[in-house]
């Protein structure tokens, strides 16, 4: 096999070093690079995927240590269409930022793309890693970038937002960190096979514990209420592409390390701790939303909301509600994606980032109007639009488990989503104009890129049967906990 | 059957075609559109036929597209009034911004609502039914400058409320009877109200509230009269009905495979929501001075019948309720299409600045005058026979007597609302502004007229109509339908000759007309409408005495308690409320750090002294 | 053959009986009132001089489409109606079309003649005029809900909604309507004191205020029309309630012409009878406002309709 999880991991690591001394020769190194990595990762994610939809879990352990002493990537079905999904978005987003701040002076935008690409990078980490420090490692690793481009902007809000998620962040550090260490204690390994293995021997005292800190730690990084406080002023206050990033990508593997944690790990029940804060976040976050009167920290809270939703279906737990949550994912980070990218151009040309500034911007950008249309249509879950048929599968799935206040709920809470989605794009359309600033068109890049997510939101919307196949493996690898445990013992 | 997806696809077709061609050319955006659905009713009629099923997995989701003789019926209304109006349209909106919007939009609303009843299985009624509520509401904003924060965000609220409802009723409908397709369902009681009474309940919310049932019309009257004209007509002729459809559908299964006798406040409630839509949509409507919303209110009130009729579930009823849809869609399509034809040559509905266009458009007259004695009720026209239908309907075969009279004062009422709609446009003394005013375009003549000109057949030939209808209702699970030509009969064996009455009044009518009219013609000349006899003083050229303020005054004294019920002060008072809790849950997120690492903290603890509560 | 000829014959027939007697009891009321007032008054004839005069002019002005169709529409809905009521019981001359249509088809046809007139008075721009057509509208909505309030107690307790069928019962069982359910008489005559339109609910012509109101722009033939209009429907309605109420007219069993006479006797005693109750109340009662008229109609009026409704229910024992 040419082709291993290593190169996710190897790849960007050596590009990270090479971009300060390549810019040097050729100033466009340090755009073009992230590309070619990203793009690779592209390659890389679909060839696993492939092969472990044919051929069953692959597990690679780094520099020949076996587990549970050496670090092991697992790629199974899941983890494999996760890691497909985030490296390409990671490619679009990339697309979309590649005439970013391209005029900033002061190599600015070097550090930029390197970050970016590390984010990327290490939220694929925590995706694919089968040990439990090495997950810790990974998600310091995005922390860190992410910190650094929040506060890109070196303004005051940025640096206060930045500040925020630096300490909230380091609240999930600690924890997760003494979380690790219990379960290192109690188990004697930190590869998550072994550890899932001997969990039942663990006393039940201490692995409630354990759960907890997990529980605090990961569900800052999969922005759970209330713990998600950093997530607006992150979202609003990051650059454009990084804040599609932390929507398209850090909270996926954050809501990955969350689940991983809990299916694969513990064997408490945590249903009902997942649907009802789940949907507490939901609630609070939707609600929070309707209130926003800028758009990038509405649709911050939106994310979140979502965010909710998907905990909400894997708190369901059957093998339909976690296909319907990963379809949720997908479609979140696709849509929520193309919502922060049509939604940055708006600020662009808009000066500010009220809401009310938006009055009438179709007239000036047409596209990238009908393309936010477009996503908040679908995130909201109108068909044929891809957003449909995750919430279907959800709704189908806690309908089987009999949950009607839920269903109910959650239908409520959408119709809040519903009003103030709307209610901007009649704003976009409808509106009266206010005045006529200078207009920034979106660049060719930033078209081909929206293009792209729109067309899977239409193209999945009216044929979901595409991405069906990959997602029903991935459901199935997630839910089938003993297969996992038993094939990455004997492989190793 | 493949010929099904491909009507859709024409429609889809269409409405991507019109949105580029406008870019291109922005002349013939409107005709072509007119062409797609030209195109999409010939290729209903000629190639789809009843009994078509086309059987298909989508998602995992078995998926099943047909057609019958219920789902034909409504054909009629969606694609008829669906080419008349968009040939209408053609003019009316010509010179507007954003054409290619406005068509692509139209042919998705009438795409979703093909899409709706061609629709075998719960999910793909779901998806058109959404599909049919967006485009319609980008529609409704189309027109709405300034108010789109609240009149287009509210019908998409409603609308999502009663989607909503539906999918919750879908989501149970699978999870206990195990199957997505809808004559399944039916047939394992699925719309029994005795099983599980929350998924007719859902269902008949998400219906009801496309038809604009109380006490969740509140979105009818804006979305409608803020609509352009020319789509209200769709709007309220065709998509209401789809609430309709619905209704009828899981009423019908109701009473006829089920036991209804013991659920006896379901035919009450349904009956007495729909008397009262129609008791305050007819309030309302009347105390109106824009014609336009004089309309929608009307709108809500002849839906209001329909659902009186449906929720008799007799012969008579149903056959009433389903001949009221289809007339309707035939005489409001038609005024609205009027309002429409006065907006454009005018520039406004408003009837306390319009009067007198009698003279200036005569045609547009004759449509007015001939759809409003259609709603009015009043013989030998279309009307009469829906009234009739519905009144011997409550009397003879359901026990509702008291609503008979809710319905009547209801139908009574409408006399002034449709006596104010003629007046205040077309009749009283002309104004100086309006003398220039042209007839409406021809091609906005011709739906117009045709529209008028079927409200007068069907009055004496309502078999036109129960034939279908009878059809229909067999096909929803009645048996032995009857019906004649021009003949209305009720179980107790009274009848009403409608040709003999047609012929009658038309006998009568030359009669007078040659000897009373004709006689003296050539020798009369046109008094205008200024020298009439006010205390001998004639009005100046820049008076009008025109009586159009407050025209129901006394009326609306008279009933006074009865305007005190304001729904939509309820709803408008929830919704603040609602925003105003929302806004202390907005408050949990203050923006400072401290406080974020707080809640952490605090989280963690609760964790910590909850936690045998919570992972046991 | 010979039913052909009864039925034109009958018909016309029936055309002039209701003409003549309707502006013969016109002119008796303005006697009568005239009396009252302590005045002499004009001969009881004087409304076919009137008649006579008006129709012998010319007609001068013309006020457009709907000036020309409202008196042919006030013709059109007095003679469908007069040809759907049953004028005497078991008479060929006066069957007339009674079978071919029921009680519902009479309410709303009676509408189509005020509509007419109401457009046509629309479209001579007088805002008398139309000051006069509002005020009837709403006075309509009044009435109309006691009056359909005893109908269909009536159609409840009887099974029918056929006017002839009603009648038909009386005959049969000898018991008169008003008798069988008291309180839908009492409904159908309390709100047959609007459907007169004399005092107190003389608001849409309102002499005094609105110059006769929607008729103000009429005259010469037109309003000559309009008046045997109303001159017809006027019969048309005293027939009307004593065929619901009071028996009928025709319920002898002496054969030929004399039976025929003896019938008509009694229908113009019934009527006669029944008529003097909307007058003598206009005699005494000064003018309603609007608002006044309708709210009288819907307090006893309605209840009695309520209570109509009740008793037909316990008749038929459908109630409890």
């Amino acid at each position: 096999m040419v082709i291993t999880p290593v190169h996710y991991i190897v790849v960007p690591l050596l590009a990270a070093f090479a971009i300060p001394l390549l810019t040097k020769i050729y100033k466009d190194a340090a755009r073009l690079i992230p590309g070619i990595v990203l793009f690779y990762n592209i390659i890389v994610s679909f060839n696993l995927l492939k092969y472990v939809n044919e051929h069953g879990i692959i597990s690679e352990t780094i520099a020949g240590w076996q587990a549970p002493w050496g670090i092991n990537l697992v790629i199974t079905p899941f983890t494999g269409f996760l890691a497909s999904m985030v490296s390409v978005l990671g490619f679009i987003i990339w697309l979309y930022g590649y005439r970013f701040k391209r005029t900033l002076k002061g190599g600015l935008v070097k550090y930029y793309e390197i970050l970016q690409m590390m984010m990327i990078a290490g939220s694929i980490g925590v995706i694919i890693t089968g040990d439990l420090f090495n997950m810790f490692v990974f998600i310091e690793i995005v922390g860190i970038s992410a910190y650094s481009l929040t506060a890109f902007y070196r303004g005051r809000d940025g640096a206060e937002a930045s500040f925020k998620y630096l300490l909230i962040g380091s609240f999930a550090s600690t924890f997760l960190l003494l979380g690790i260490l219990i379960i290192y204690t109690q188990t004697g390994t930190l590869n998550m096979a072994q550890i899932a293995e001997r969990m039942h021997e663990v006393p039940q005292h201490m692995k409630i514990i354990a759960l907890i800190f997990f529980l605090i730690s990961l569900g800052i990084e999969a922005e759970m209420f209330p713990l998600n406080g950093w997530a607006p002023d992150a979202y609003s206050q990051a650059p454009s592409p990084t804040s599609a990033t932390f929507a398209a990508v850090v909270s996926i593997a954050g809501v990955y390390a969350l689940i991983r944690v809990l299916f694969t790990l513990f064997d408490v029940p945590v249903n009902n701790y997942l649907m009802i804060m789940g949907f507490v976040t939901m609630l609070v976050a939707e609600i929070a939303a309707i209130s926003q009167k800028d758009l990038k920290r509405m649709l911050a809270y939106s994310s979140i909301g979502q965010v909710g939703l998907v905990l909400i279906a894997f708190g369901i737990g059957s093998k339909l509600a976690v296909f319907g949550a990963l379809f949720l994912m997908l479609n979140h980070a696709v849509i929520k994606s193309l919502l922060f990218m049509t939604g940055s151009y708006f600020i662009y040309n808009t000066d500010n980032k009220k809401l009310k500034s938006l009055n009438g911007i179709h007239k000036r950008l047409p596209l990238v109007s009908f393309f936010f249309s477009l996503g908040a249509l679908a995130i909201v879950g109108f068909p044929p639009f891809a957003g449909f048929w995750s919430k279907f599968y959800i709704l189908i799935a806690a309908g089987d488990a009999r949950h009607v206040y839920l269903i109910v709920g959650v239908l409520g809470v959408t119709i809040i989503e519903l009003t103030y989605y709307l209610r901007i794009v009649g704003r976009i359309y409808f509106a009266k104009e206010e005045e006529e600033p200078a207009s920034h068109k979106p660049s060719i890049n930033a078209i081909i890129a929206m293009s792209a997510l729109a067309l899977f939101i239409l193209v999945i919307g009216v044929y979901p049967d595409l991405i069906m196949q990959p997602l029903n493996q991935a459901a199935d690898a997630l839910l089938n906990k003993t297969h996992y445990i038993n094939q990455i013992l004997s492989l190793n | 059957m493949e010929m099904l997806s491909s009507l859709l696809l024409i429609f889809l077709i269409g409405a991507i075609t019109t949105y580029f061609v406008d870019s291109i050319n922005r002349k013939f955006t409107g005709i072509i559109a007119f062409l797609f659905v030209l195109l999409g009713s010939l290729f209903f009629y000629s190639n789809i036929h009843i009994g078509d099923v086309f059987v298909f997995q989508l998602g995992g989701i078995e998926m099943q597209w047909g057609i019958n003789d219920y789902s034909y019926y409504f054909s009629y209304i969606v694609l008829g009034l669906g080419v008349l109006a968009l040939l209408y349209s053609i003019k009316y909106i010509e010179g507007k911004a954003r054409q290619g919007y406005f068509y692509a939009s139209f042919l998705l609303t009438i795409l979703g609502m093909i899409g709706v009843i061609i629709s075998q299985d719960f999910v793909s009624l779901f998806i058109f039914w959404e599909i049919m509520t967006w485009a319609s509401f980008l529609l409704v904003i189309y027109n709405a400058y300034y108010k789109v924060k609240t009149k287009g965000i509210k019908y998409m609220i409603f609308s999502a409320i009663g989607a909503y409802a539906m999918l919750t009723a879908i989501v149970f409908i699978k999870e206990h009877y195990n199957t997505l397709l809808i004559g399944e369902a039916i047939e394992r009681g699925a719309f029994n109200f005795q099983q599980y009474r929350y998924i007719p309940i859902f269902l008949l919310l998400g219906f009801g509230i496309k038809a604009a049932v109380m006490p969740f019309h509140v979105w009818a009257p804006a979305a409608y009269s803020k609509s352009p004209m020319s789509f209200t007509t769709i709007f309220s002729g065709a998509m209401s009905k789809m609430g309709i459809f619905g209704i009828g559908l899981v009423l019908s299964t109701f009473y006829l495979q089920h036991n209804p006798e013991n659920f006896y406040w379901v035919k009450l409630a349904l009956g007495w929501l729909g008397g009262i839509t129609a008791v305050m949509g007819t309030l309302y409507a009347l105390i109106q001075v824009d014609a336009k919303k004089l309309l929608a209110y009307s709108s809500i009130a002849q839906l209001g019948y329909i659902v009186v009729g449906l929720s008799t579930g007799t012969k008579l009823g149903v056959m009433a309720a389903l001949y009221l849809a289809v007339l309707h869609a035939i005489f409001k399509g038609a005024l609205f299409m009027v309002a429409g034809a006065v907006e454009r040559q005018v520039g406004t509905t408003d009837m306390t600045k319009v009067s007198g266009l009698i003279r200036r458009m005569p045609w547009t007259f004759f449509v007015a005058l001939v759809s409003i004695i259609a709603l009015a009720g009043i013989p030998p026209l279309g009307g009469f026979v829906g009234k009739w239908l519905l009144y011997e309907a409550l009397i003879t075969e359901s026990n509702n007597y008291f609503l008979v009279i809710v319905i009547f004062f209801s139908s009574t009422a409408a006399f002034l609302y449709s006596y104010r709609f003629l007046f205040g446009l077309f009749l009283g003394q002309e104004e100086k502004e309006t003398e220039h005013v042209k007839e409406a375009p021809i091609s906005m003549l011709i739906p117009m007229l045709i529209l008028g000109i079927g409200s007068i057949i069907i009055g004496s030939f309502p078999g036109l109509i129960f034939e279908p209808a009878a059809k229909a209702m067999q096909a929803i699970g009645f048996k032995d339908v009857t019906w004649q030509m021009s003949l209305l009969s009720n179980i107790w064996g009274n009848t009403t000759h409608l040709f003999l009455i047609s012929m009658l009044i038309f006998s009568v009518f030359i009669i007078a007309f040659l000897f009373l009219t004709l006689k003296g013609l050539k020798k009369t000349r046109y008094v205008g409408t200024k020298e009439i006899s006010t205390s001998g003083e004639l009005p100046k050229e820049w008076e009008n005495f025109t009586f159009q303020h407050n025209f129901f005054k006394p009326f609306e004294r008279a009933a006074s308690p009865l305007y005190h019920l304001n729904m939509n002060r309820i709803w408008k008072d929830l919704g603040k409320n609602t925003e105003a809790f929302f806004g202390f849950f907005r408050k949990l997120y203050t923006g400072n750090g401290q406080t974020y690492a707080l809640y952490v903290i605090i989280f963690l603890v609760l964790l910590l002294l909850f936690k045998d509560v919570i992972f046991s | 053959m010979n039913d052909i000829i009864f039925k034109i014959g009958g018909a016309f027939l029936t055309a002039i009986l209701a003409f003549t007697v309707g502006m013969f009891y016109a002119g008796l009321r303005r006697k009568i009132t005239a009396r009252v007032q302590n005045r002499v008054g004009p001969p009881i004839y004087q409304n076919f001089l009137d008649l006579l005069k008006l129709q012998s002019k010319r007609t001068n002005v013309a006020h457009g489409f709907m000036g020309h169709m409202a008196p042919i529409w006030i013709i059109i809905a007095a003679m469908t109606v007069l040809m759907f009521i049953p004028i005497l019981q078991n008479n060929l001359w006066f069957e007339n079309l009674t079978l071919k249509g029921d009680l519902i088809f009479l309410l709303y046809m009676m509408v189509f003649g005020s509509l007419g007139m109401a457009l046509g008075a629309g479209q001579t721009g007088n805002p008398n005029s139309a000051i006069g057509v509002s005020r009837g509208l709403s006075q309509m909505v009044g009435f109309e809900i006691p009056f359909v309030m005893a109908l269909v107690a009536l159609m409840l307790q009887f099974k029918t909604t056929s006017i002839a069928d009603l009648m038909h019962f009386q005959f049969t069982s000898g018991h008169w309507i008003i008798l069988e359910n008291p309180f839908a008489f009492l409904a159908a005559l309390l709100s047959s004191l609007g459907m007169f339109r004399y005092s107190p609910f003389d608001i849409v012509g309102a002499p005094a205020e609105l110059a006769s109101g929607p008729m103000s722009e009429f005259g010469g033939k037109y309003l000559g029309t309009m008046m045997t209009g109303g001159a017809v429907f006027a019969f048309i309605k005293l027939v009307l309630f004593v065929d619901l109420f009071l028996g009928g007219a025709g319920n002898n069993s002496v054969e030929g012409i004399m039976g025929t006479g003896l019938g008509l006797l009694e229908l113009l005693l019934k009527t006669f009878l029944f008529y003097m109750i909307p007058v003598f109340v206009g005699l005494v009662s000064p003018r309603y406002r609007t608002e006044q008229a309708i709210q009288f109609f819907w307090k006893w009026p309605s209840v009695f309709g309520i209570l109509a409704i009740l008793w037909a229910l316990y008749k038929n024992g459908t109630l409890l």
